[in-house]
């Protein structure tokens, strides 16, 4: 059909529905506002209204949530996409551009990020997308009272867990770790942390086509979290137990009802922190543990990512606006943002962890982007689906006495299934 | 026409409409002006869908590629155990719901206590699944000291905290998910049966007794045959048809760990295709479609009876009917109390705050009301209501015209085309509305935009128009003659005798109203499918409440007892409506 005809039908059949279906009002209004969809909610929503109040346009942004993906795709069939989306993955963003969803753009001078985050925002050698927020993923958190000296390497980490595990046993004190394995991610989390300490360039490959998800980097790295993960004692109530704790509810454990030590995940667990902390102690956090002695420890980071949509003159405007440095000041004076941008003073950080998180994150040569996050179609995983659910899979058998060898090939099958079905990896 | 009683039933003996050509008949034109808002709503998202499924299903990016999504959906390691699992489901859970259902019924007949018991068993059936969900996990929280359900099992077991049984865990979670399930429709298979076993005449069992039957022929002769089998088809089949909806449940009720172990269907459709219908996801809707409309066109024959249905005799004096044996009252005491357990733990929850229901068992801190403060305080759940509040209004009044224009004409008809047009309309009500997702949002975004609260109401009102346009075809076709005869010659037009005959069939009218506002009310599946982000309704913003759920349990059980409160009220004063409006209405 031609294009004209296309919009004659339409045209026709949305008088035909405005006539029969007396419907809801619900109208969006024709304002000349900047529409923006963003993944976030609650708290971090709020702060970002305060953020693109200060833009000289009105912006109207709107929360599409966790499932930002399925709405953009309404949003596209329905020919009413937003101006400007954040979005959650690397992934969706070069899937849109690849489709022609989306617009190029141009970020501001003052735009600086580490090197190896700025390349998987580009396709066909343009760039398509500018990330507007970071999470440092590799933090393990714990009480300074529960745990007079933390581990300063993964053997560290492994002994201080059998150790603890086995008073644990005994019911002479905490267990050594809490872990939400209920939630997919934060088991890839953990794979990822592991696997960039082992392995860095092996990593950068499996997020590609020439992904090798049966090699040995994968192996020795699921080796290493089976050692860890299958010490009696390790976790609060067991295996079985954690594969049905959530992530929040393993932050609670170590804050509140203080039945583990340690609760490994990223800068914003102090939201949590903040909830669900008893008495007045400031829980802390140590860098993931590496395995080589004085070695930084590897760096992991997450990251949302701002876009615009074709057609939408001032999405890509406030997309460059988004990444000068002073326009996420509110939200750095708020606390609880951690900007991507390196070019951002660290004396704008009004909170001291972030200020010492970013300052990490420059660095140099350390930092991964979160692989899980990379992977195409279903293999990036949710609820059941994917390396979340390949990684709980992971953990049930190693948790439950499965041979670690017998589990690590396992769960190696799976994966290299998964990447191949999901159209990467070999 | 004549008529010949057969044991109490009327059975009709030959093909007895109204006259066809009154006055006040609706023309050939003004019949398909009455039908066409119906036509165009189901021919567009329901039946245009479907076929877009269908092709979908066979076709990758519009080329022809046979059965290849069927296997490759089908060979998935899992599916197997994903399609045994809802066929338990649609066999297991509506053979308990049926049994429970009969015995509390009986149990509770003519008893002083009966009302009560009846009253519990009914509240589950008004609240919004995602409540029921949200009240089973905290229920069955894996942590005995949060989860009173463990913390009994333990006990019971003399095993330690760790080695408990865990009902949310990957064995025992299907059961977990049905035990739900019961306790949320139990109620409404009481209601059903007591107005059938209030609807069979006393004299049978006389009769049988006389010619020297015992207990057992009485039951068989005198309540089975003439009444019960098809009550208990009818039961059957609503409750089959229910266990769709169990999608709700799962993504309440179970850690992202053991979705997969209890995954199902519905859930596996929605999975692997999202708001977008394609290829695999489209040939398992294509599975599961066709065995749900099959199955629930096996259930029609079953039940089918005479069209124009038999007048209703004058119910029996009930006086007559002896009250049961004390032991079944205990028994019918004793599963009210039980159907209570539940409703106090969400109760219990709800008066704790945020650190308090997340630390420690409800039973184990002073009640206070900071979770209701910090909920109704915030703005969140103001908004959210509201706008439920009204689509459900605004859905609810559309469905009852475009039904009301659309059953007049229908009621009319006689033999084959009556029960075709029957047949149609069942089949449309239980398509589920996953399988055709996609589609819908194509149709919406060419007619309206998706992601709208406009295009959720239009979505809402083409799922809710079949079931209304049957029950109220079959009520207009139960009205006695002589009311019709009325209406027509006061109507001088046929919009007049349409609102005459409205008038007479209230309870219909308020059946089909509370039904359907009900149901836009407790939805979630609609809302997670087509609603955008400028408004939430109801159970979308439970469950995505639910997502971290200990940390959230206090406000979430405050805000799911403050969601419950309208449509339980609603459902408590219409219930003798309802039930009329269910079984006219699911049975021809």
């Amino acid at each position: 059909m031609t294009p004209a005809g296309r919009a004659t039908r339409r045209t026709l059949l949305r008088a035909a529905a405005a006539g029969a279906a007396a419907t809801a009002a619900g109208c969006t209004g024709g304002s000349r506002s900047v529409q923006v969809a963003v993944v976030w909610s609650a708290s971090e929503l709020d702060r970002f209204r305060r953020v693109v109040a200060g833009y000289p346009v009105p912006v109207h942004v709107v929360s599409a949530g966790n499932d930002i993906d399925a709405f953009l795709r309404a949003r596209h069939l329905a020919g009413t996409s937003p101006d400007v989306a954040i979005l959650p993955r690397p992934g969706l963003v070069t899937e849109y551009a690849q489709r022609g969803w989306l617009s190029p753009v141009r970020p501001s001078s003052e735009y600086a990020v580490p090197t190896g985050l700025s390349d998987l925002l580009m396709t066909r050698g343009r760039r398509y997308g500018v990330w507007v927020k970071a999470a440092h993923k590799s933090l393990i958190w714990y009480l300074p009272s529960v745990l007079p000296r933390p581990p300063g390497t993964w053997d560290e980490l492994v002994t201080l867990t059998r150790d603890l595990g086995a008073l644990a046993r005994r019911g002479s004190g905490p267990a050594p770790l809490a872990i939400g394995a209920a939630d997919g991610w934060v088991l890839t989390d953990w794979f990822e942390n592991v696997l960039a300490d082992l392995a860095p360039d092996a990593y950068d490959t499996l997020a590609g086509p020439d992904a090798d998800w049966q090699g040995r980097p994968v192996r020795d790295t699921l080796d290493r979290l089976a050692e860890l993960w299958s010490i009696d004692g390790a976790f609060p109530g067991g295996g079985r137990r954690a594969l049905l704790t959530q992530y929040e509810e393993s932050v609670i454990q170590v804050v509140r009802s203080r039945r583990a030590v340690m609760v490994f995940e990223a800068d914003f667990t102090d939201e949590v922190v903040g909830t669900f902390r008893r008495g007045p102690e400031e829980p802390k956090t140590f860098r993931f543990p590496s395995a080589r002695p004085g070695a930084g420890g590897p760096l992991i980071v997450g990251g949302d990512a701002a876009v615009a949509f074709a057609d939408a003159r001032s999405g890509v405007e406030l997309v460059e606006w988004l990444t000068r440095a002073g326009s996420f000041q509110p939200w750095l004076d708020a606390g609880g943002y951690l900007s991507p941008n390196t070019a951002i003073a660290l004396d704008s950080y009004a909170d001291p962890v972030r200020r010492e998180l970013a300052g990490e994150m420059r660095a140099p040569g350390t930092l991964r982007f979160d692989l899980s996050d990379q992977l195409p179609g279903p293999f990036t995983g949710s609820d059941g689906l994917g390396i979340w659910r390949i990684m709980q899979d992971f953990f049930a058998d190693v948790t439950d006495g499965v041979p670690a060898a017998e589990a690590v090939r396992r769960a190696t099958g799976h994966l290299a299934a998964a990447a191949r079905s999901a159209g990467g990896g070999r | 026409m004549s008529r010949v009683r057969v044991l109490g039933e009327l059975a009709v003996l030959d093909d007895v409409g109204p006259p066809r050509r009154g006055r006040a008949y609706p023309a050939a034109g003004a019949t398909s002006a009455l039908l066409l808002p119906a036509i165009v709503l189901l021919g567009g998202l329901v039946l245009w869908p479907v076929l877009r499924t269908v092709h979908a299903s066979v076709t990758t990016d519009g080329h022809w590629v046979g059965a290849k999504h069927f296997r490759t959906a089908l060979a998935a390691p899992d599916t197997g155990a994903v399609v045994g699992r809802t066929v338990l489901w649609a066999v297991l859970v509506p053979a308990v719901v049926t049994a429970l259902g009969y015995l509390l019924a009986a149990a509770s007949r003519r008893s002083q206590e009966g009302g009560l018991v009846r009253l519990i068993l009914l509240v589950p059936v008004a609240l919004p699944l995602v409540v029921t969900g949200v009240t089973f996990r905290l229920m069955y929280d894996p942590d005995p000291s949060r989860g009173l359900a463990t913390l009994v099992a333990a006990r019971l077991t003399g095993r330690s905290a760790e080695a408990a049984p865990q009902l949310l865990g990957p064995g025992l979670v299907t059961v977990a998910l049905m035990s739900a399930f019961v306790w949320a429709w139990v109620g409404l298979a009481v209601l059903v049966f007591r107005a059938a076993l209030d609807a069979v005449p006393p004299n049978l069992a006389d009769a049988v007794r006389a010619y020297g039957g015992g207990r057992r022929h009485v039951l068989w002769d005198a309540q089975w045959r003439p009444l019960l089998l098809r009550t208990v088809a009818v039961v059957f089949a609503l409750v089959a048809v229910g266990t769709s909806r169990t999608f709700d449940l799962i993504l309440v009720m179970t850690p992202g760990s053991v979705r997969d172990d209890a995954a199902v269907l519905a859930l596996r459709v929605w999975q692997t295709s999202g708001g977008t219908t394609t290829g695999e996801g489209a040939a398992l809707g294509v599975v599961w479609l066709a065995a749900v409309v099959g199955g629930i066109l096996v259930a029609a024959l079953f039940v089918r009876q005479a069209w124009p249905p038999p007048r209703a005799e004058t119910p029996p004096d009930p006086d007559r009917v002896a009250p049961p044996r004390r032991v079944f009252r205990l028994l019918a005491a004793g599963a009210a109390v039980a159907w209570l357990v539940p409703l106090v733990v969400l109760i219990g929850t709800s008066l704790h705050g945020r650190v308090d229901a997340a630390a420690r068992g409800w039973w184990s801190a002073p009640p206070g009301a900071g979770s209701y403060l910090h909920v109704v305080t915030g703005t969140e759940l103001w908004r959210t209501l509201a706008f439920t509040l009204l689509l459900a209004t605004v859905v609810t009044a559309t469905v009852l015209v475009v039904a009301l224009l659309a059953a007049y004409p229908l009621a009319w008809l006689t033999g084959p085309a009556a029960q075709a047009t029957g047949l149609l309309l069942l089949a449309a009500s239980v398509v589920p509305v996953q399988v055709i997702a996609g589609p819908v949002n194509e149709v919406l975004g060419l007619v309206l935009s998706s992601g709208t609260a406009r295009g959720l109401a239009l979505v809402h009102v083409a799922l809710g128009v079949p079931f209304a346009v049957l029950v109220l075809r079959n009520a207009f076709a139960d009205l006695p003659a002589e009311q019709v005869r009325g209406a027509r010659l006061g109507g001088r037009r046929w919009w007049d005798t349409l609102r005459r005959l409205a008038r007479h069939n209230l309870p219909a009218v308020v059946a089909v109203s509370v039904l359907e506002f009900v149901q836009v009310w407790n939805d979630l599946v609609v809302g997670l499918l087509f609603s955008g982000p400028e408004a939430t309704p109801l159970g979308l913003f439970l469950a995505g409440q639910s997502r971290g759920f200990v940390s959230n349990s206090g406000l979430l059980a405050a805000s799911s007892v403050l969601a419950s409160v309208l449509p339980v009220l609603l459902v408590v004063l219409a219930r003798r409506q309802l039930v009329a409006g269910l079984v006219s209405g699911g049975v021809r």
